[in-house]
């Protein structure tokens, strides 16, 4: 293999890629421009559609509201909800008169002294004003109740705590980084699959089918270059074009995270701040895991770029390439999902598996956990089937059938 | 030198190529003639390297084709009508590109651009992108390519297809030129006249075979015709005749 030749073909293939605008565009301006934007601007549209809606009136109907007790309508009204009489609560809220309405039955008062008054309400599934208006309104009843639960239990003459035996406390045990991380355990191999799938095809594609298409091909193989010199160069500017656009993803997505977290998290409702922590995250990854981390992301990386190359090789058009990638992001992603759900089927051995192995330790390294004997299984099954695509690829690139399939 | 012996492709199991052998002495301009499909294109690629014979062995210069494809690759040059040009790279860019391919400096490469310059006419072609640039334009910097390295043997596939006027004269007064300065060259076409005006000995090849090898005057008159066309003509009915 000799290097000089490899670079250059790998050199040409960037030079002619960054010069098509519309490929850079697409792979390297829109994730940095576009990331920050869905990461700012989502948890504050989101933030400020909760914020107002806890803060402003809300409007319930009430179907025989003058049966419902000056108690529970002023513990409501505290909630800002304001109850409006309706004829019937489920056609107010069918016919959209208004998002939620109670239904107070005739006995309700009566009922309400020996306890399971009951109180129906009505709300169509799948609204999220309808939700939080029932939130307010679920927390106000309780309110209600609890006052009135109390006051009775004291009024027999017993201490109000006899009403909770057991006081359950939830405390976060996961370490400073898996804290900090948010969803980035996940997210980060995410992005370097997806990112580098969609920046490195557009080297793939050109590099191959477009090398066929344009008959460029057969005017580089008369040249003294040899065959895997040209195939290595192909993927080397694959590698490299697919990992940076993923690391200009990651890059945005961090940076606009930790200016979410300065500028904005402070202000926003404890939904919306619980949001957006958990999608921007901040990575506390020090030392050699920074080091364990990349060369796991240039690893799958490695792994996507020789699969792109050793499958577009097979197209005989632009047109064709494209479509054979297509498939490819679907596939590729199922194991991004997977890691979702790692923790139900976990075992060591998983590691062993290309691809998903090295996910699994990101997302361990991410959240500040590392094992050697994990990190090498996973190396080696990824690097190992890394090699194995690029070697298809180069014996395809020596079968005739394929480099003159036309 | 090219010597082929008894040369033989099948694609699968079809054959389209079969027992072809002729020899190309240094400085001789050796037309391949012939239809669409005769096995022209199989022949040069076999011996760029491009194609490995099924049968039988060609040497370009001192070297096997199948045993030595490197080294007859540092010797040949090839311009097909289908070799295409990277769009967003300039004329220079390219020839710099190939260069490096060929294992030249950057300064190697910069004399030898202007060499070619003053000798094609490169002209405008040099500093612009070759996705604006014109047929003419993009037939000199693929003759450029093929010679920047300076190479003994040149192969010409349908060099001239799709040319215009002025553009197919370029290329078959570059081609006169070379073998004056003592190359050997394959020139492949099922042009007439341009075998007439370029080509010292001609093979004629039809459904993948040899039918017959000369000069043009002796193929016109082993057809007992007075133009090479017509020549060609009957050697292929004749051919057709003893098959069926």
């Amino acid at each position: 293999m000799r290097l000089p030749f490899v670079f250059a073909i790998a050199g040409r293939e960037i030079v002619s890629t960054l010069r098509d605008h519309r490929a850079v565009l697409a792979n390297l301006l829109i994730p940095l421009l576009v990331l920050p934007l869905v990461m700012l601007g989502l948890p504050l549209l989101i933030g400020g559609l909760f914020g107002r809606e806890a803060v402003t009136e809300s409007e319930v109907g009430a179907e025989g509201l003058e049966r419902l007790p000056a108690a529970l309508v002023r513990a409501l009204s505290e909630e800002n909800i304001r109850l409006i009489a309706v004829p019937d609560a489920a056609e107010a809220v069918r016919s959209e008169a208004v998002v939620a309405a109670l239904e107070i039955p005739a006995t309700f008062a009566a009922q309400l002294r020996n306890g399971n008054a009951p109180l129906t309400l009505y709300r169509k599934s799948g609204g999220l004003r309808a939700e939080l208006v029932t939130e307010k309104l679920t927390g106000a009843i309780d309110t209600f109740q609890k006052a009135r639960v109390q006051a009775q239990v004291r009024r027999a003459g017993l201490d109000p705590n006899v009403l909770t035996p057991v006081v359950l406390t939830t405390r976060d045990a996961s370490s400073a980084a898996e804290r900090a991380s948010g969803s980035l355990g996940w997210l980060i191999p995410f992005f370097i699959v997806v990112w580098t799938l969609t920046g490195g095809q557009m080297v793939a594609i050109d590099a191959t089918a477009g090398e066929k298409e344009r008959g460029t091909l057969e005017a580089l193989l008369v040249t003294p270059v040899r065959r895997a010199e040209v195939v290595v160069g192909k993927f080397l500017a694959t590698l490299l074009f697919g990992l940076s656009a993923a690391l200009v993803a990651i890059v945005g997505f961090l940076a606009s995270g930790a200016l979410l977290g300065l500028l904005f998290i402070g202000r926003l409702s404890g939904e919306a701040g619980e949001l957006a922590s958990s999608l921007g995250g901040s990575l506390s990854v020090r030392g050699g895991a920074v080091l364990a981390l990349l060369f796991s992301a240039v690893l799958l990386a490695a792994l996507v770029a020789a699969l792109l190359i050793a499958v577009t090789l097979f197209a005989r058009s632009l047109k064709e390439a494209q479509s054979y990638v297509a498939p490819l992001s679907l596939v590729l992603v199922l194991p991004v999902v997977a890691l979702q759900f790692a923790e139900f089927f976990m075992h060591p051995l998983l590691y062993a598996l290309p691809a998903f192995g090295t996910l699994l330790l990101m997302n361990d390294l991410v959240q500040g956990t590392f094992f050697l004997r994990s990190a090498l299984w996973a190396w080696g099954s990824s690097l190992g089937l890394a090699a194995l695509l690029l070697w298809f690829a180069l014996s395809s690139f020596r079968r005739e059938s394929v480099l003159f399939r036309t | 030198m090219i010597l082929v012996e008894a040369l033989g492709k099948t694609f699968g199991s079809a054959p389209v190529l079969r027992d072809v052998s002729f020899a190309v002495s240094p400085g001789e301009v050796f037309g391949l003639l012939g239809p669409n499909g005769a096995g022209k294109t199989t022949t040069l690629r076999i011996l760029a390297t491009l194609l490995a014979p099924t049968q039988g062995r060609a040497v370009v210069g001192r070297f096997d084709v199948v045993r030595k494809p490197e080294r007859v690759r540092r010797l040949i040059g090839v311009v097909g009508s289908g070799m295409g040009l990277y769009d967003r790279l300039t004329g220079r860019e390219t020839l710099r590109y190939f260069g490096r391919l060929y294992g030249l400096t950057k300064r190697q490469v910069d004399m030898r651009i202007d060499e070619l310059d003053a000798l094609l006419g490169l002209g405008d072609a040099l500093d612009k992108r070759a996705g604006d640039f014109s047929t003419g334009m993009k037939q000199k910097i693929v003759v450029a390519r093929a010679v920047l390295h300076d190479p003994d043997i040149l192969f010409f596939d349908e060099a001239t297809a799709g040319l215009d006027v002025m553009a197919r004269r370029n290329v078959l007064e570059f081609v006169k030129h070379s073998a004056s300065g003592g190359r050997t060259v394959l020139y492949s076409t099922h042009v007439m006249g341009e075998v007439e005006e370029l080509c010292g000995r001609v093979a004629v090849l039809h459904g993948g075979e040899l039918i017959a090898q000369g000069t043009p005057q002796s193929l016109m008159h082993e057809a007992g015709v007075g133009s090479l066309e017509r020549a060609f003509f009957t050697l292929v009915e004749r051919r057709l005749e003893v098959s069926a």
